[in-house]
């Protein structure tokens, strides 16, 4: 249910793989001579730096570039990592009433999330659940992560929760709901309470 | 470096590319905090740090046709392939799909205008295997789950195991058609004696 940066990473990747095949490209080409053939540029016997690195290190203006190349690299790298750190983005409080004449009635989203769970797990098969609601009071967006025991009957607990919980939510926020989502989920414990009878042997006569 | 997080990303999705991203993010912050390092220590003290001698030297004798070039050419396009290969390949889903419609809501149609339900691979394996224990003759048995195949290793202490694969393959099938999977995958089965 977190979200991850999985379009922001298949992006900078992409750019990144870009860049350094046109360079490594460049190279290649420009070491046999191909480039010069082509764009005129240096003969591939001549050297790399042709003129004087000290007298042009030795610039104040080159100082400066290298220090704004050096953070903005640093900065976007740190950004890069941090946003792979799955994130809930759950909403914040809802708006139910914004009619400033009327007063205003807030209502944390948490606060109807835990409601929601506190109804799944009561229905029969669910081991555990967790709620989230995203978006705006009047388009909410839930999402829920049902874990639900081995022998559960999932299409009735989906039936369940459509016909009674998620009503229920859309009736407190007056408001049909913009999106739901459901990820079932399965206990790795196996069910052997309830419904399974353990034979002990002995016949009744 | 931003994201959307005003609304749901769809809980059926593709692997995020995290750890290449990780690694990038990783050699970008420490590329830039060198160059940082350098054009400070330049400010403070006046002068560029000794460690630059080197390259500055290697640099300054460096022609176009030398090897290295070459060799750092062919790190960078081999870099630049792995890196679009990590954005390119799609990978598989994390999860398979479940078809909603046929729980039976009728009448009473949820107040949604947009419904996703899915089931992860792992928990279809555990259902798999679950579901695989509950038939006799079954020992042991570990499941493996993707999106279009589930493989089910089968330990029996049946000396004939006979149509126990069968049995198995259909069982197990039965259950993922119950639960409402849509595809619902193909469902294998290896069964192994134990002597």
């Amino acid at each position: 249910m977190r979200q991850t940066a999985g379009t922001l990473n298949r992006t900078w990747l992409a750019i990144l793989g870009i860049l350094a095949l046109a360079a490594g490209a460049a190279l290649l080409l420009q070491s046999n001579g191909t480039l010069h053939a082509l764009l005129n540029t240096a003969r591939f016997w001549e050297f790399v730096v042709t003129g004087d690195l000290h007298a042009f290190f030795a610039q104040p203006w080159v100082v400066a570039v290298i220090l704004i190349i050096g953070v903005i690299m640093g900065v976007l790298g740190l950004l890069w990592i941090i946003a792979q750190i799955p994130r809930k983005n759950r909403a914040a409080a809802y708006r139910l009433h914004d009619d400033g004449s009327q007063g205003f009635t807030l209502c944390d989203s948490s606060v109807l999330a835990t409601a929601v769970e506190s109804r799944i797990n009561n229905l029969p098969g669910v081991v555990t659940s967790a709620a989230l609601l995203r978006g705006t009071a009047r388009a909410a967006d839930l999402s829920l992560r049902v874990t639900v025991n081995d022998r559960a009957d999932v299409q009735d607990l989906i039936h369940r929760i459509q016909t009674s919980t998620l009503p229920e939510l859309s009736s407190a926020l007056e408001a049909p709901l913009q999106r739901s989502q459901l990820q079932i989920d399965v206990s790795g414990r196996t069910q052997s309470t309830g419904t399974v009878v353990h034979s002990t042997g002995t016949v009744l006569h | 470096m931003s994201r959307d997080g005003q609304r749901s990303s769809r809980l059926r999705h593709r692997p995020s590319r995290a750890i290449p991203s990780i690694i990038a993010g990783i050699l970008l912050l420490a590329a830039g905090v060198a160059l940082a390092w350098l054009a400070i220590t330049r400010l403070a003290n006046g002068t560029w740090p000794p460690l630059l001698q080197g390259p500055r030297d290697w640099l300054a004798v460096l022609a176009w046709n030398d090897p290295a070039i070459r060799q750092i050419g062919i790190a960078a396009v081999v870099a630049g392939v792995v890196l679009l290969l990590c954005a390119f390949i799609p990978g598989g889903f994390n999860a398979l799909t479940i078809d909603d419609s046929r729980s039976g809501a009728g009448a009473e149609e949820p107040p949604v205008q947009e419904r996703e339900t899915v089931m992860t691979r792992r928990a279809v394996a555990r259902l798999a295997k679950a579901r695989c224990l509950q038939i006799d003759g079954v020992g042991s048995a570990a499941a493996t789950a993707t999106t279009r195949r589930v493989h089910l290793n089968v330990t029996t202490s049946l000396h004939e195991p006979g149509d126990l694969r069968a049995r198995i393959t259909d069982a197990v099938r039965a259950r993922l058609e119950e639960t409402g999977l849509s595809p619902v995958p193909q469902v294998t089965a290896t069964v192994r004696s134990r002597d």
